[in-house]
């Protein structure tokens, strides 16, 4: 107990500047045995500490003290302890016991969902990611555990905030993986399915060296938005793809690669009986609410179809093109794409007449000049990051190996440049 | 030498003399120039850089002295004085191409004036009652923004009690004709010697356009400090020079309709997506070698290649 007391001295005192911080940190890290021994009765002493000001020293305490079960009256008081924490502590001292914010972190995470209250957790999370992260741009741990949270709790557009900001490092690639995939999901919910897409395809992407269940579920996903998205899936994944993933995410996909080729025909007819034969493996992969949203999807397609060809249709015409049953569905559909912008047209209901138009965008407004402009802004930083990291990988000892040894060894008349063996 | 000139008399001087200077110059320096050696000690000092001479001609209206054209003229160094016979055969063939031009004086080039300058100066006294003598500074100064041209002019001025011929400044200004300044722009743009493929002639004129607009740019800025600083009660307050500003400001924009705007807009939309498709690729250029290296890099199973060669 006199330690515990010392050690209070020791953190109330050593927690105004930078050289205190880095000496109390040293000394924090060596009791930490001996903090995790005293865990039950830590919670006194973590009232006479200020957790706005010796952030550090209350983290120590408090995750020595969270490491010991959570009794069952207590999660809500432990709840509440927590999120006062992280809305008060200060960011440089916690980055400096990274690792411990984490697992406090997860712990009340969950808690939080083990009392089915995630919507209590989605803002303390996001703060923790705010403090935790050293700049916009860098992935933490927290960050999928938060899309979690925004996920169970349905709150999809706090979720959004975070995922508007491009990110250019990361702590662990399973963070990555996990990242994407519930950023997809939000995305999802909140039918940007562009955005969806991009995140997905992040994830069936990435490079990893073994197959690894995230990715195939990603890449089911991906698959059905895709099919929204864009009215078409190709199997052919980009060449950055690693290896592994190209030869057998398909494997795992069968049923989602016929539905996108019975979509590909066009035909309602074809798509819902696809869709029915392999009802039970998309309920069992959660992913038939996203079929549903396929199949209502293929309506969509074939009427943009024919605003390719004709320039005006009666509306029972585009019925029985798009195997509608009344020309009211078909009012109701071609309305619906008016509203969301996907087709520029008009309905004359006297005639029950459909006129389409071109796109009225004329590229002179002064905001398309300032939408350029700052498309131009984010490439130009885009391609400097792009550059260094070029530089990066061109003197990595693992790719100046690999390239030494392709080369064609019987030239001597060649000046070599790479010597054929590094010896490192 | 006295300071300024108080004949009254306006000088106007043309490129094309300046240019004939120069050139003269050039010419004599490069011919007269031993080729570089370098088992020079290199302790030697330079040659002296020639002294070049010649006579300008031009039209005298009045009170303006307007200054065309000149030619050159053979230096007798060891009498310090112009060849006569030459000046006056050339004086004849000027005077059939150009009826109206009369010499009004004589060049060299130089940092300074000289003693022997004066010498040359009353020899041709007797052509033209008072010549001008036009100074070229070859020495190439890149903190100078002037020309390094000087125009002098002679007066008789009394110094200790005897009146003596000296010489006097007198400014000028440059007028130009328009086959003058297609000339001059040509020169000063200097193209790469090579012809430069499209690359180079569009970085050169992109460039020239970018310092065009840096000069713009802060000019305004130090008359928008000046305005500022007007405005604080810094600097009293002068009307003619916020006339001058206003009828400024008032020449921009150019046109001012509907149609315009959108026509202008319109371009100006299609260079920036030129600019950001340009961008793209280069991006995905880049991306493409990142890629493939990362691919030989990191991936297992990527193709072994390595063919070996038949022997």
């Amino acid at each position: 107990m006199e330690s515990m007391e010392a050690l209070i001295t020791q953190i109330q005192g050593l927690s105004g500047s930078v050289e205190d911080i880095s000496h109390l940190h040293n000394l924090l890290k060596l009791t930490e045995e001996s903090l995790q021994s005293e865990a039950p009765r830590l919670a006194s002493f973590l009232g006479q500490l200020d957790p706005a000001k010796q952030s550090l020293g209350y983290l120590y305490i408090l995750e020595a003290y969270t490491s010991a079960p959570i009794s069952r009256e207590q999660p809500s008081e432990f709840i509440m302890s927590v999120s006062t924490f992280i809305n008060s502590c200060l960011a440089e001292q916690i980055r400096l016991a990274a690792d411990k914010f984490v697992s406090v972190c997860k712990r009340f995470k969950d808690q939080v969902v083990l009392l089915q209250e995630p919507l209590r957790g989605v803002a303390p999370m996001r703060t923790a990611v705010q403090k935790l992260r050293s700049s916009s741009e860098h992935l933490t741990a927290l960050h999928p555990d938060f899309l979690l949270l925004c996920l169970l709790a349905k709150s999809y557009k706090t979720g959004l905030g975070i995922l508007k900001e491009d990110i250019f490092e990361i702590d662990q690639p399973r963070d990555f993986f996990l990242y994407c995939y519930y950023g997809g999901m939000i995305c999802i919910g909140q039918k940007h399915f562009c955005k969806a897409r991009e995140l997905l395809r992040n994830v069936v992407t990435a490079p990893m060296s073994t197959i690894n269940a995230i990715a195939i579920e990603a890449y089911k996903k991906y698959c059905l938005v895709s099919l929204i998205d864009n009215g078409q899936f190709s199997t052919a994944l980009p060449k950055y793809t690693s290896s592994v993933a190209q030869r057998s995410l398909k494997n795992f996909c069968q049923p989602y690669i016929d539905l996108a080729n019975s979509y590909s025909s066009g035909k309602i007819s074809e798509l819902e009986s696809c869709v029915e034969t392999n009802k039970e493996k998309f309920e069992s992969d959660n992913n038939l609410g996203l079929v549903k949203q396929v199949v209502s999807s293929l309506y969509k397609r074939n009427i943009q179809r024919l605003t390719l060809t004709y320039l005006t249709l009666s509306l029972q015409d585009i019925a029985n093109t798009v195997q509608l049953n009344t020309p009211k569905e078909a009012e109701m559909h071609v309305l619906r794409m008016i509203q969301d912008g996907e087709i520029f047209a008009t309905i004359n209901q006297k005639d029950e007449m459909v006129s389409f138009h071109e796109d009225p965008e004329q590229y002179k407004t002064c905001e398309m000049i300032e939408h350029i402009d700052s498309s131009i802004q984010r490439i130009m930083s885009l391609s400097k990051k792009l550059s260094a990291v070029d530089e990066l990988i061109s003197y990595d000892p693992a790719y100046l190996a690999k390239a030494g040894k392709e080369r064609q060894r019987f030239d001597f008349d060649d000046f070599d440049t790479v010597p054929q063996k590094f010896n490192l | 030498m006295a300071s300024s000139s108080s004949s009254g008399l306006t000088f106007k001087l043309h490129p094309l003399v300046i240019v004939n200077i120069s050139d003269h110059y050039t010419r004599v320096k490069s011919q007269a120039q031993p080729p570089h050696g370098s088992s020079n000690g290199g302790s030697s000092p330079p040659p002296q850089p020639p002294r070049v001479f010649g006579c300008v001609i031009g039209i005298q209206r009045g009170r303006t002295v307007e200054i065309f054209n000149s030619f050159e003229l053979l230096y007798d160094p060891s009498t310090e004085s112009l060849d006569r016979s030459f000046l006056e055969k050339k004086q004849e063939l000027y005077k059939k191409v150009f009826p109206n031009f009369y010499i009004l004086g004589w060049y060299s080039t130089g940092s300074d004036v000289q003693e022997s300058d004066m010498h040359i100066h009353k020899a041709l006294m007797d052509i033209n009652e008072s010549p001008v003598y036009v100074i070229l500074n070859p020495a190439i100064n890149h903190s100078q923004k002037d020309l390094p041209v000087t125009i002098y002019e002679s007066e008789l001025h009394v110094i200790d009690g005897i009146p003596q011929l000296i010489f006097v400044r007198s400014s000028y200004t440059i007028e130009t004709v328009e086959a003058e300044r297609i000339s001059v722009d040509h020169v000063a743009h200097l193209k790469p010697s090579d012809g430069g493929s499209a690359a180079t002639q569009l970085a050169a004129h992109l460039t020239g356009i970018h310092s065009a607009i840096k000069m713009l740019n802060s000019r305004i800025r130090v008359l928008h400090n000046y305005l500022l600083s007007m405005q604080r009660g810094d600097i009293p307050m002068e009307d003619s020079l916020l006339r001058q500003v206003s009828s400024l400001l008032r020449r921009l924009p150019a046109i001012e309709s509907g149609k315009f705007q959108d026509d202008f807009q319109m371009e100006y939309n299609d260079t920036l997506l030129i600019t950001y498709l340009a961008m793209l690729t280069n991006c995905s250029s880049t991306m493409n070698e990142l890629v493939d290296k990362f691919n030989t890099a990191y991936d297992r199973h990527s193709r072994r290649g390595g063919r070996t060669a038949f022997i």
